[in-house]
């Protein structure tokens, strides 16, 4: 409960005004005069003061003359006729709060709980807006936030599942039709073409041919790499051992050791060749013979390509499009078999595989003739 | 934030077309971008308003739209203003940087 003056000339304004303040738990200590007024300020210790505008009082230069005495009083002014320009001329001149017509005990409990809560209003130049929300607004601001989160997180995990799909099986029309065989020489791939006669280096990120080398002396259906040479096979089934070099320069030629050629491989001691049309495996010592030492069996349906990956023999079944292992101490036996979905299509049929150290790769002939051949990058777990 | 010892009065003018009676309040806060505002007229969001007041010896008339409404502790109307002339927000920026730069 707070003493509070009220200064009003006219009697009836004085008793209203106090038993408002009255109704609302304070104390009214009214007077018509300035003079009274203040006595009051001193003797009772209001702590603030609610003058009465209008019908020949002047609240201006009253509130000024309150304010020159007690400035630091919270002065509420309750004008008898609204003018919103009088309400602003007021407050200018220290007027805490003013009150329109016609009074009632809200709009007076409003202004003088207000008026005793003086305070200056904030300033800066920021041009930031307030910062007073709602709280729907800090409610919607966050859930935006969740949701802006949530939705680049689930595209980067969409993003991250492509990257992977693309990582997992890449396919590149190549610019030859006529493919034959396919090889790796530690670096990059190398496709045999039978009708071209030649060899294709290429690059295992897009379709490009690096290297192109001619070999118009023979048909060459296969070929393989070892460290320090290489191993080709030609149609009639001539095996010839080459240099590495930009010419491939013949070093041992060995008449038809390897008919019916559907792929060679190289185990680090062994040359391995696999016979499409008897369907057997020949391990072949490096002599100058290039003897058969042993033949198994090899349990497929259409023998097309052969790969020693560093621990077993693979070979390609293009008709039941799969690759076969097969264990080095027992060669006729399938000990597992990867299938190639990527030919499940039909349009191409796989005529080679490599092995480039942690994938396998293969090669495929459209079967119409005419359309590109395809490389296929596949899947790390399709060992 | 700097805050002045008085709240600075302000007389709040509606559109013609609102056909309201011109009101009065106090800016409990004052930025380039808008205010905070108590005052006795029943603001609504959405409402236009121009809100007239001294700053450094400057009488400045700003446009402005009623971002947030709500009632204050004491019964009477806050509102969050924005104000919607560029113009209007150069000048008041102007007088405000020079207000503050005799702090």
């Amino acid at each position: 409960m707070a003493a509070i003056g009220v200064l009003a000339k006219e009697a009836a304004d004085r008793e209203l005004l106090g038993l408002m303040l009255g109704e609302l738990g304070h104390r009214a200590e009214g007077s018509g005069r300035l003079e009274e007024a203040l006595e009051f300020a001193r003797a009772r210790a209001t702590k603030a003061f609610l003058l009465v505008d209008g019908n020949g009082a002047d609240a201006e230069s009253l509130t000024r003359e309150l304010l020159r005495q007690y400035p630091l009083m919270p002065v509420v002014v309750a004008l008898k006729v609204r003018d919103a320009s009088r309400a602003v001329a007021l407050m200018r001149v220290g007027a805490a709060e003013v009150v329109a017509p016609p009074w009632t005990p809200e709009d007076l409990k409003a202004s003088v709980s207000k008026g005793l809560r003086f305070q200056g209003t904030a300033i800066t130049a920021a041009s930031a807006a307030p910062l007073s929300r709602s709280p729907l607004w800090y409610l919607l601001t966050v859930a935006l936030f969740l949701a802006a989160g949530l939705g680049m997180a689930s595209l980067k995990r969409v993003e991250r599942a492509r990257a992977v799909a693309a990582a997992r099986v890449d396919r590149w029309e190549l610019p030859v039709r006529h493919p034959a065989g396919l090889a790796f020489d530690g670096k990059s791939l190398w496709l045999v073409d039978w009708f071209t006669q030649s060899f294709y280096s290429l690059s295992m990120v897009d379709p490009n041919v690096q290297i192109v080398r001619h070999l118009t002396a023979e048909t060459p259906v296969a070929a393989a790499f070892t460290t320090e040479a290489m191993w080709t096979v030609s149609a009639d089934g001539t095996v010839i051992r080459r240099m590495r070099d930009d010419k491939m320069s013949p070093l041992t030629t060995y008449l038809r050791a390897a008919p019916s050629s559907a792929g060679v491989a190289f185990d680090g001691l062994y040359l391995w060749s696999l016979d499409a049309r008897a369907k057997v495996l020949r391990k072949h010592l490096v002599d100058r013979e290039l003897s058969v030492i042993a033949t198994y069996p090899w349990r497929g349906v259409k023998a097309a390509g052969l790969v020693y990956d560093g621990r077993s023999l693979w070979s390609l079944d293009a008709a039941e499009k799969r690759l076969l292992r097969h264990a080095l101490e027992r060669p006729a036996d399938v000990i597992e078999s990867v299938p190639l979905p990527e030919y499940a299509e039909g349009a191409y049929m796989a005529v080679g595989a490599a092995w480039d150290g942690s994938r396998f790769w293969t090669v495929g002939e459209a079967l119409d003739g005419r359309g590109p051949a395809r490389l296929v990058r596949h899947a790390p777990e399709a060992r | 934030m700097t805050r002045a010892p008085f709240l600075v009065p302000a007389l709040l003018r509606f559109p013609g077309s609102a056909a309201r009676q011109d009101s009065w309040g106090r800016l409990l806060k004052l930025t380039a971008g808008g205010a905070d505002v108590s005052t006795p007229a029943a603001l609504a969001k959405g409402d236009k308003v121009i809100v007239q007041f001294d700053l450094g010896g400057e009488r400045l008339s700003l446009a402005a739209s009623v971002h947030y409404a709500y009632d204050d502790a004491d019964g009477q109307r806050g509102a969050e203003l924005r104000w919607t002339d560029m113009k209007e927000r150069r000048a008041l920026a102007r007088a405000l940087v020079d207000v503050l730069s005799r702090v």
